[in-house]
């Protein structure tokens, strides 16, 4: 289930295809791109090559402790891809390459791959994202993990530090139970009110409930926010909706930045 | 009056983490506000301290890293 999840590009016609998770941390400074954009444009730049679609990318809140050294907010970016086996290798040089020509002064970008297909111990990196977000972790446990694990685990810079949350961004998409996506989605230009069962047909959903994990009828009508974005929950990607003030126009409304904020 | 030395950690915005007006009347006023990564924000009000480049959060609310709430 978390697999279907965290690989949702298909490989169903083409076994050939391997399933990567690729996620990076501390890549920033106070005046450079953030490193949600950098994840995206890795994504991009694997896709412009021809390699493989990606995902959209998610964003993995971290525990802010003052023995941390984030820039602003420590949290990781993560997306799936699937790529032929014979880019494995590729796929880690461009994201490593990009991120050494890309990443700020001063940050310490770290940079995890994962083939999916050859993880044979999911729950321990899943346990290494959970613990990530509620103690300090240091940099000798990330390597040894990844190393058990057969994962693709590099430091690009400054003191490296960014492995540490770059795999825990791993370990928390591979949960399926983590996150919220970075951007918005690609809804008809200028609606206001879109059937549940619409919204479920929007690339990058994959179901509507509301809030507490309750299905939303298929002809429900949702009023959309300015910035409709999904959250990862019980290894799907959900749009979380919740109801409206009295005598809105619609009963149900998707969720603001603001009732995003815990995902 | 004590000087701030220059370990001394920078005050944290007095609305903690959910004052999302206070927030984004403070950023209304600031020449330093630059709007972080779109999937970092979490304020509605895309001009809030919430959702600046320069908040650095804490355990309980955020530092300003361009000195803005001294």
């Amino acid at each position: 289930m978390v697999f279907e999840a965290a690989g949702r590009v298909d490989r169903a016609d083409r076994p050939s295809l391997m399933r990567l998770l690729i996620s990076i941390d501390d890549t920033d400074n106070l005046d450079s791109p953030g490193t949600g954009e950098l994840a995206a444009e890795i994504a991009a730049r694997i896709q412009a090559q021809g390699w493989g679609r990606a995902d959209f990318v998610s964003r993995h809140q971290l525990y802010v402790h003052p023995d941390i050294p984030y820039t602003s907010h420590n949290s990781a970016m993560c997306f799936t891809t699937a790529v032929e086996r014979r880019r494995h290798r590729e796929v880690i040089d461009l994201a490593a390459r990009f991120l050494r020509e890309t990443a700020a002064p001063g940050s310490d970008p770290g940079l995890c791959v994962v083939d999916l297909d050859a993880l044979n111990d999911e729950t321990a990196l899943i346990d290494f994202g959970r613990q990530a977000k509620r103690r300090v972790l240091d940099m000798p446990a990330a390597y040894a993990l990844a190393q058990a694990l057969g994962i693709h685990l590099s430091e690009h810079g400054g003191t490296g530090q960014g492995v540490i949350g770059a795999l825990a961004g791993a370990g928390l998409r591979l949960s399926g139970d983590d996150g919220r996506m970075r951007g918005t989605l690609a809804l008809p230009p200028a609606a206001k009110i879109l059937r549940a069962k619409d919204l479920a047909a929007v690339p990058g959903v994959d179901r509507v409930t509301a809030v507490d994990g309750t299905a939303i009828p298929p002809e429900t009508e949702i009023a959309l926010g300015p910035k409709v974005k999904t959250v990862w929950r019980g290894g799907r990607s959900v749009l979380l909706v919740t109801p409206t003030e009295p005598d809105s126009a619609t009963a149900w409304r998707t969720c603001s930045n603001q009732e995003l904020k815990i995902y | 009056m004590k000087e701030p030395s220059a370990t001394e950690s920078p005050p944290e915005f007095s609305g903690g983490q959910d004052d999302f007006a206070l927030a984004a009347q403070v950023a209304a006023d600031c020449a330093d506000f630059r709007a972080d990564d779109e999937g970092e924000w979490v304020a509605d009000e895309s001009r809030s301290c919430y959702n600046c480049r320069a908040r650095r959060w804490t355990q309980r609310a955020f530092v300003c890293l361009k000195g803005r709430l001294a």
